[in-house]
């Protein structure tokens, strides 16, 4: 693994940006994303770059994740019209698809104490 | 190595590999059975398969946690092993007990065993995972007996650390849960009641300590990170293995036919148990961010961050997943329950074991830290090979599960278990070719031992 020297400014707010984004997927669906997208757009231009990375990337995140995880599995649903594999499709999709948005979360949240920036894989757009 | 008594971890660490070879040849002849339903019968019949199978499971893994533990307390309590002589005199007999008992099941049937062995003297035999004739049991006592006055002595006479506390908590409480064992009641619900001590209060309970205790290690030799912030992580998440843990014994309560309380209490309880896994999956992260140094033995690394990931996900999401007392009505004895067991025993226990016997191995092999790089991308082939094929063995044991839970409990007209069971035989042809995979990783993780070669140095100081 490469060496990285980083900002360190900003870890608290670099912190809750990424506790956020794991509450909105674990235990404050919405509520947490909207709290999360209040702080980017209150600080999100003015934070230190490091807590600005990780608000950016949380936001993005966060983005992707409503669109992966309610309208694709509901479209399968109906596509496949209520099908018992529309429905192993759609509950596979699900689980597999939160649990990695999780797990990339809860790697989102040690880069974050660890004052070292973060990009979401394949979500996360060019590098921050 | 710092102490020549560390070397006793070694047959213990062969034996664990050996027998972990001997659980997935039997697992991928039971997945066989699924789809070909009379291979190898009358010879292996399914259900001595799947006691093969789960026993030497938790017999490796045992063989493991000794291994790890003989090597982990005379480093961290700084002195020599209390006797090592002891530590290789129980290794012989835990692995000739072992032995024979897998060859019992294998030679005779169940019940001739139990007739053999004694089981009408003292009633212990027929129940899942503690299936070992009476006379075992009580070998696997005089073992940890053994194994636990020999590291206890050695700690008293040492340091005492955190890590060294938390793994002994973790081996007492695992030997003491083993005990209620022995106790076999008529009484059904009773009889679930203490089985479920010994299994769930270990796997979901005493044996997080141990993970946790050697996770703390293997991180704080490879990271450099400060023993005080390792301590301290391990403190909290012990803590909440504990809380949720215990009381999270009430999932297994739902429909054993105790009070009806339970479906709140385990349903409650149980859907907190992922956060211990979440915060272990953090607290890797976060040190090997935190490094100071880059250790030669990026295999070991790679083992110790796979298992805060694969121990999240196997333990902790798709625990979650079927964990809730309305949809555990359902899914309750599925395939899904599968699909879990597969990747938790997987992510956190498997996968602990062999992130130490990665680290340790080249030290008791006479090398400074680590093996050579070649070795090393062989053993990281093996574990992407062994990690990605039991991801897509849980993903369509839990198609299966689904597909399972639909057509023979939740549909208009429920169909038969063997009617069902047919039904999903492209998941189970597909999770065998995923075990075939999983087998080709561990031998590569077998033959990246054998592989020469200048020793891999430390890049950065």
């Amino acid at each position: 693994m490469a060496t990285e020297i980083t900002p360190t400014g900003g870890k608290r707010l670099a912190i809750a940006a990424e506790a956020l984004y794991l509450a909105n997927l674990l235990v404050l669906p919405l509520l947490a994303f909207l709290l999360l997208w209040w702080l980017y757009s209150r600080q999100g231009a003015s934070a230190p770059p490091l807590a600005a990375a990780h608000l950016q990337q949380s936001v993005v995140a966060s983005l992707w994740a409503g669109l992966l995880l309610i309208p694709l599995p509901l479209l399968t649903l109906i596509l496949s019209g209520g099908s018992l594999t529309g429905w192993t499709v759609a509950i596979l999709w699900f689980v597999t698809c939160h649990a990695a948005l999780v797990l990339a979360g809860a790697l989102g949240l040690a880069r974050a104490m660890a004052g070292k920036p973060w990009r979401y894989p394949l979500i996360g757009g060019g590098k921050s | 190595m710092k102490y020549q008594s560390q070397l006793v971890a070694k047959p213990y660490f062969i034996a664990a590999i050996g027998l972990f070879i001997g659980q997935i040849i039997f697992g991928l002849i039971m997945g066989l059975q699924y789809v070909i339903g009379d291979f190898l019968f009358p010879e292996i019949p399914f259900n001595v398969a799947r006691m093969v199978h789960t026993n030497l499971l938790i017999v490796w893994l045992l063989f493991g946690f000794m291994g790890s533990a003989y090597y982990m307390i005379p480093e961290e309590s700084e002195t020599e092993l209390y006797s090592p002589k002891l530590a290789l005199a129980l290794f012989w007999i835990f692995l000739v007990a072992g032995a024979l008992t897998i060859v019992g099941y294998l030679a005779v049937p169940y019940a001739r065993l139990a007739e053999m062995t004694g089981n009408d003297l003292l009633p212990t035999m027929g129940r899942e995972f503690l299936e070992q004739p009476t006379i075992t049991k009580i070998g696997i006592v005089v073992v940890c007996l053994g194994f636990l006055f020999n590291l206890g002595m050695t700690v008293l006479k040492g340091r005492k650390t955190s890590v060294s506390l938390v793994l002994m908590t973790g081996l007492v409480g695992l030997a003491l849960l083993f005990l209620f064992s022995f106790y076999n009641p008529t009484n059904l619900v009773l009889d679930k009641f203490f089985w479920w001590y010994v299994v769930h209060l270990w796997v979901e309970g005493v044996w997080e300590l141990i993970l946790g205790a050697i996770l703390a290690f293997v991180l704080i030799k490879t990271t450099g990170v400060d023993r005080e912030v390792i301590e301290k992580w391990l403190y909290v998440i012990i803590a909440m293995t504990l809380i949720t843990g215990i009381l999270g014994t009430g999932h297994h309560y739902y429909w054993i036919g105790a009070p009806e309380y339970w479906q709140l209490i385990g349903s409650v309880f149980s859907a907190l148990e992922p956060i211990p896994f979440f915060m272990m999956t953090v607290f890797a992260f976060n040190m090997v961010n935190k490094r100071r140094r880059d250790h030669p033995n990026r295999a070991a690394v790679l083992w110790a961050l796979g298992t805060a990931v694969m121990a999240f996900l196997g333990a902790g999401v798709w625990g979650f997943l079927h964990t809730l007392a309305p949809v555990n009505f359902y899914t309750h004895g599925s395939q899904i329950t599968a699909a879990h067991g597969h990747m938790a025993f997987y992510g956190a226990y498997v996968m602990i074991v062999l992130t130490m016997i990665s680290y340790t191995m080249p030290m008791m092999r006479g090398r400074a830290a680590a093996n050579s790089l070649k070795s090393q991308v062989v053993e990281m082939w093996a574990f992407w090979l062994m990690t990605v094929s039991m991801v897509f063995i849980t993903l369509f044991l839990t198609g299966a599960g689904i597909l399972q839970v639909y057509l023979q409990r939740y549909s208009d007209a429920p169909q038969a278990f063997m009617v069902v069971q047919e039904k999903v035989e492209l998941f189970y042809w597909m999770r065998e070719y995923a075990g075939l995979v999983f087998l080709t990783g561990l031998l590569l993780y077998v033959v990246s031992f054998f592989i020469g070669g200048k020793e891999h140095a430390e890049q950065r100081a």
